[in-house]
C-alpha cells in the first residue's frame, strides 16, 4: 500500500519521445512521422464511397456523381467495402486458429509440441462426439485436429463450436441465416458477394459481414484459443510485468511480436535452455531476456509469465531501445516499417511466415515439423548479436507495471469459486459473478479489446476509460492491446483495487483479483463468449440481457471488424472509438448503429468522444439492469 | 425492488423517526439537554469513530444528524448503499442514546443495551488471542425456539460471542436458556436499533485496540472488515431496515447470514442465502473464515471457555 500508482500517458510519450531522439540520431523512420505525411487522408476512402474492385474505376460517389459507372450505389459501395473489410480480418484469425489445428495434428509425446492440457482435449473431443475411451492422447489429438481443419472447409452444416452458445442465441443464428458454415466458405463468399455485380444490397451485405464475423469468434478464433491451451497449456493466473522497462539492458533481449504462440513458445523453450544461457553468458550477457509486443505476447504472458515489452504503437520503441538483439515476427500486425528500422541498430528483423515476408527481414521459415531446430537457431542468431549491440545508442526506459494476468474462463471460474459458500453454492459456474451483478455490487461489465490508432492519442481511450468503468463498479475484461495499455498503466496491478468504487473493490479484495482482467490475445475473445455463454445459461438470461457491452476505443485493424461483428451478431452491444468507414452511407449507418439490433439484440455505438463513449456504455448497462429490475 | 433500493428505503425510514425522535427530544427538554450513554468515554463511539466529533447534548445531536444525512447519497453504487447502512446505524445510535436521557436506565433483564467499556475491554483480550474466534449477531426470531437456541449453544460452545436482538431473546427465555455475559451471551435489546450496541463494540475495539483516529471512517473500516471477526446471522422476514442496517454490516465486513428468500439478493462472501437455519454456524464461520479446531469431549453437558464465568446458584 501506498506507493503504487499509475504510470500515465504522459509518461508513457516522455519515454517515447525519448527513444524518437536516439532515432533521429541514426536517421530512422516512425509512425509518427509517417502519419504526419499521410494526414489529411482522403475523404472519400474515409466515409467508404470509393470503389475499386474492378478496371471500370475507381469510382467514388460525389453529389454531382450519385452511382458509380456499374450502378452501384454509395449504399452498395459502403457495405461492400465493409464486407471486405471484414472478411479480411475474419481471414485472418481463422489462418490462426488453421495453423494451431496444425500445429496439434503435428504434436508427439516426444516431439516439439506435446499436449500440455489432455483434459481439455477430452472435453472437446467429447463436446464434438470423439469416442475417447481407451484411446492414446495423442490418437485422440490427431483426429480432433483433423475435425478442427475440416470446420475451415466442411462441405455440410455450421460450426461445432456454435452448440455452445444459449439455446436462444443459436435460434437467433438460425432464424437470421447468419450460423456460419465452413470457415473459409464464409470469406470465399464474402468475397464472391463484393465482386462486381453480385450484392449491392446493404442488408444482405451486412447480413453476411455477420456471418463471415460468426465463422471466426465461434470459429477460427474458438479453434486457435481451444488448440493453444491443449498445447501449451490453459492460462491461469499468474504474475508478470508490462511496458518497456521489462528488456534488461544487460541481457541478450528477444522480443517476440506477431500473434501465434507455436513461434513463441518454442523461442521461450530455447530461451530457458540452460545451454543457452551458458552460451549467451560466454558472448558476455549475464542471460536472455524475452518479451513481448502485441498478442504473441499476450499468449506468452497468459501462460508463462513472459514479460510484455509493449502493444501496437510501441513496436518500434522496442527497436528503438538500442538492446533489442532480435525482434522475431509470425504475422499480422508487425509494421513493415521494423525492416528498416532495425537496419539502423544492431537489430536482427526475423521473419518466420511465408504469410507474412517483408524486406529488410531475416527470413527463417518456421514450421511446426521443425519448430525446435528453427527456434534453437533464431535464439543463437539473437545471441550472437548480443556483440554488435552499440552502447551508446542504448537506452531503455526505467518504466515498468506488475500485473497479474491469465485469467481463462477456465482460471476465472476458479477464482469465483473461491468466493462461494460450501454449505449453500455449487462450485463451477459462473454464478457468484452473476450474484455480484444481480445485487448491484457490480454494475456491469465490460469487455475492452482491440488496437491502437494514431487517429486516438495512443493508449489515452483504453486507460481513461478503463479508469472511468472501475471507479463506477463495472469490472473489465480485457484482451490484446487494450489489456497491454492496462497492464502498462498498472491496472492489472492487485493494488489498482483501490481506484475502484466500493463494489468492484470489495470483489478484488474478496476474489484476490485485479479490476482488470487479462483474458488472452485477441483470438482469446473467443474465451469472452464463452464466459458470456456460461453467464447467460447459468442465470436464465438471454445474452443481450446481460449488463455487458463491448468496447473497442482505438481500434484500427480489419480484425478489429469482425470481432466487433461476431459480438454484436452474439447479442453484445458493441462501442467503438473510431469511425469504420460507413460514414458515406446513412443507410449502412443505420443498420450497424440499430437496424441490426432487430436481427441480433444488439448493435454499434461509434462515439469519437471518449468520454462520452463511457458514459453511452454505462448508460446501456443501467438501462439493462432496469429491463431486468435488478 | 433492487437490493440498493431496500436499503435506501429502510435508511430513510430510520432516518426519519431518528428525526422525528430528536425533534421531539428538543421540544421536551430543550437544545441543550445533555445526551450520553453510561460508561463510555467514546461519547456516541460509532459516530464518534466514524466522524471524530463527540456528542454532548441534543443540539448537538441535531447537527450530527445532518452529517449523517450528508451520508445517504442515492447513487446507484455499493458506496452509496453502504454509506446508507453506516447512516442507519448512526441513526440507531442516536434513536438508542436518547433512551438514556437523565439517567434513565431503559434496558432491564435480560437485555443489556449499552455496554460498557470495562465489558469491552474485557473481551478485546480474548477477541485478540483468538480465545473468542468470532461474534455472532443474531437477529430476529428463529423458525422454532428450539432451533434458535440451538444455533445459540452452538456458537457458545465453540467460544463465540453471541449477541442477540429482537425474538430470539425472548425465545431463549422461553427454553429457559442461560444468557448473559459471563457466559458470552448477550441480549441486546428487542428493538433493532439496539444492534447498535454490538457495532459500538466493533468501533470501540478499533478505537482500544486498533489504535484507530477518531474520524478516519476508512480505516475503522478496513480495521473491522481485518480484525474484527464478526458475522450476522438474520432471521427471516427481513424488512427494509433491517435490510438496512445489513448493508452497514457488510460495509463494516461483517457477512450477514439469512433464511430470507422473499426479495433478496445474494452477494458472495457478504449476504448468503442459507434456507437450512441447522447449517446456519457452519455457513457463517465460513463466510468469515473463521476456523474453530474444536476437540469434542464425549460429556453429559456443553463445554467451552464461555461457561467460565458461569454462576452456579443453589437450587
Amino acid at each position: 500500500m501506498g506507493n503504487f500508482k499509475l504510470t500515465t500517458v504522459e509518461e508513457f510519450e516522455a519515454a517515447t519521445n525519448r527513444l524518437l531522439e536516439t532515432g533521429a540520431k541514426v536517421g530512422a523512420d516512425a509512425w509518427q512521422l509517417r502519419v504526419k505525411n499521410q494526414t489529411p487522408h482522403c475523404k472519400f476512402g474515409e466515409q467508404g464511397v470509393c470503389c475499386r474492385i474492378c478496371s471500370m474505376g475507381p469510382c467514388r460517389i460525389t453529389p454531382k456523381a450519385p452511382r458509380g459507372i456499374c450502378g452501384c450505389d454509395v449504399h452498395g459501395i459502403v457495405a461492400r467495402n465493409y464486407l471486405k473489410f471484414t472478411a479480411g480480418g475474419s481471414a485472418t484469425h481463422s489462418d490462426h486458429g488453421r495453423e494451431i489445428c496444425h500445429t496439434l495434428y503435428c504434436s508427439s509425446p516426444d516431439g516439439a509440441y506435446k499436449v500440455k492440457d489432455p483434459e481439455k482435449l477430452m472435453k472437446i473431443a467429447k463436446e464434438w462426439g470423439v469416442e475417447t475411451e481407451g484411446k492414446d492422447i495423442y490418437d485422440l489429438a490427431h483426429e480432433v485436429a483433423v475435425l478442427g481443419l475440416e470446420e475451415y472447409g466442411k462441405v455440410f452444416g455450421t460450426q461445432r463450436f456454435l452448440k455452445r452458445a444459449p439455446k436462444h442465441t443459436q435460434e437467433i443464428w438460425e432464424r437470421e441465416e447468419i450460423a456460419p458454415r465452413a470457415i473459409d466458405r464464409e470469406v470465399s463468399c464474402s468475397l464472391h458477394m463484393t465482386h462486381m455485380g453480385c450484392s449491392s444490397l446493404p442488408e444482405a451485405l451486412i447480413r453476411q459481414s455477420l456471418r463471415s464475423g460468426l465463422s471466426d469468434g465461434w470459429g477460427g478464433s474458438m479453434a486457435g484459443t481451444e488448440f493453444s491451451d491443449v498445447l501449451f497449456g490453459t492460462p491461469k493466473p499468474i504474475d508478470t510485468e508490462a511496458n518497456l522497462g521489462v528488456m534488461e539492458v544487460e541481457n541478450v533481449n528477444i522480443v517476440v511480436h506477431g500473434h501465434d504462440p507455436s513461434l513463441s513458445e518454442m523461442i521461450c523453450e530455447y530461451a530457458d535452455d540452460p545451454e543457452m544461457i551458458a552460451y549467451a553468458k560466454s558472448k558476455g550477457a549475464k542471460g536472455i531476456t524475452v518479451s513481448g509486443v502485441c498478442c504473441t505476447s499476450n499468449e506468452v504472458a497468459m501462460r508463462r509469465g513472459i514479460p510484455m515489452a509493449g502493444n501496437f504503437l510501441q513496436q518500434e520503441n522496442v527497436v528503438l531501445t538500442g538492446a533489442c538483439e532480435a525482434i522475431v515476427v509470425d504475422v499480422q500486425c508487425i509494421f513493415p516499417a521494423l525492416g528498416p528500422l532495425s537496419k539502423c541498430f544492431h537489430t536482427k528483423f526475423i521473419t518466420t511466415s511465408p504469410i507474412a515476408q517483408m524486406p529488410d527481414s531475416e527470413f527463417i521459415r518456421f514450421n511446426a515439423e521443425t519448430a525446435a531446430e528453427n527456434a534453437k537457431a533464431i535464439v543463437k542468431a539473437a545471441i550472437d548479436n548480443f556483440e554488435n549491440r552499440k552502447p551508446d545508442l542504448v537506452y531503455i526506459p526505467d518504466m515498468k507495471q506488475k500485473a497479474t494476468v491469465g485469467y481463462s474462463l477456465e482460471a476465472i471460474v476458479k477464482t469465483l469459486d473461491g468466493v462461494t459458500n460450501s454449505q449453500v453454492d455449487e462450485l463451477g459456474t459462473t454464478k457468484p459473478l452473476i450474484e455480484c451483478i444481480t445485487s448491484g455490487v457490480i454494475r456491469g461489465a465490460v469487455a475492452m479489446v482491440g488496437c491502437n490508432n494514431p487517429k486516438i492519442r495512443p493508449d489515452s481511450a483504453h486507460i481513461e476509460l478503463m479508469k472511468k468503468l472501475i471507479a463506477n463498479d463495472v469490472i473489465i475484461v480485457a484482451s490484446g492491446c487494450s489489456a497491454q495499455a492496462a497492464a502498462k498503466a498498472g491496472l492489472m496491478d492487485k493494488q489498482a483495487k483501490d481506484l475502484c468504487g466500493a463494489g468492484l473493490k470489495r470483489v478484488c479484495e474478496l476474489a484476490d483479483i485485479p479490476p482488470v482482467l487479462h483474458m488472452g490475445s485477441c483470438v482469446d475473445i473467443s474465451r469472452m463468449m464463452n464466459l458470456v455463454a456460461e453467464l447467460a445459461k447459468d442465470s436464465g438470461l438471454n445474452i443481450s440481457q446481460l449488463p455487458v457491452v463491448g468496447c473497442a476505443p482505438e481500434w484500427m485493424s480489419e480484425k478489429a471488424v469482425s470481432i466487433g461483428n461476431y459480438v454484436v451478431a452474439t447479442g453484445i452491444d458493441t462501442y467503438l472509438g473510431v469511425d469504420p468507414y460507413v460514414s458515406g452511407s446513412d443507410k449502412v449507418a443505420e443498420l450497424l448503429t440499430s437496424g441490426i439490433r432487430d436481427w441480433v439484440e444488439a448493435a454499434y455505438t461509434v462515439e469519437k468522444d471518449i468520454d462520452k463513449l463511457g458514459d453511452a456504455m454505462m448508460a446501456r448497462i443501467e438501462e439493462k439492469r432496469a429491463a431486468l429490475g435488478i | 425492488m433492487t437490493l440498493f433500493e431496500r436499503v435506501f428505503n429502510g435508511n430513510d425510514a430510520v432516518y426519519g423517526l431518528t428525526e422525528a425522535a430528536i425533534d421531539n427530544a428538543i421540544a421536551q427538554h430543550g437544545a441543550d439537554k445533555a445526551v450520553s450513554f453510561p460508561n463510555t468515554a467514546y461519547s456516541l463511539p460509532c459516530y464518534y469513530g466514524v466522524t471524530g466529533t463527540k456528542v454532548g447534548n441534543l443540539g448537538d445531536l441535531k447537527n450530527a444528524l445532518g452529517v449523517v444525512k450528508t451520508l445517504m447519497t442515492r447513487e446507484n453504487r455499493l458506496n452509496d448503499a453502504f454509506m446508507s447502512g453506516v447512516a442507519t446505524a448512526l441513526c440507531a445510535e442516536f434513536i438508542e442514546v436518547l433512551k438514556y436521557i437523565d439517567g434513565a436506565a431503559p434496558y432491564a433483564e435480560p437485555c443489556y443495551g449499552h455496554l460498557a467499556d470495562a465489558i469491552i475491554r474485557e473481551l478485546g483480550v480474548p477477541l485478540v488471542t483468538g480465545d473468542i474466534p468470532g461474534v455472532a449477531v443474531i437477529l430476529g426470531s428463529a423458525p422454532t425456539a428450539e432451533e434458535g437456541v440451538a444455533l445459540v449453544k452452538s456458537y457458545q460452545a465453540q467460544g463465540i460471542l453471541v449477541t442477540l436482538v429482537g425474538g430470539i431473546i425472548d425465545q431463549c427465555e422461553e427454553m429457559g436458556y442461560k444468557t448473559g455475559a459471563n457466559v458470552r451471551v448477550i441480549p441486546l435489546g428487542k428493538d433493532v436499533t439496539s444492534v447498535i450496541h454490538v457495532v459500538s463494540v466493533a468501533v470501540r475495539a478499533a478505537l482500544i485496540f486498533g489504535n484507530i483516529t477518531p474520524g478516519d471512517a476508512a480505516g475503522l473500516m478496513k480495521y473491522t472488515f481485518e480484525r474484527v471477526p464478526a458475522f450476522v446471522n438474520a432471521f427471516g422476514p427481513l424488512d427494509d431496515v433491517v435490510v438496512a442496517c445489513g448493508a452497514g454490516a457488510i460495509a463494516l465486513g461483517f457477512p450477514v447470514i439469512t433464511n430470507e428468500t422473499e426479495n433478496i439478493f445474494r452477494v458472495p462472501k457478504s449476504l448468503i442465502v442459507q434456507e437450512d437455519v441447522s447449517k446456519f454456524n457452519a455457513t457463517s464461520l465460513e463466510a468469515r473464515d473463521i476456523k474453530i479446531k474444536i476437540t469434542n469431549i464425549d460429556i453429559p453437558v456443553a463445554f467451552a471457555s464461555a461457561f467460565e464465568g458461569e454462576i452456579i446458584r443453589r437450587g
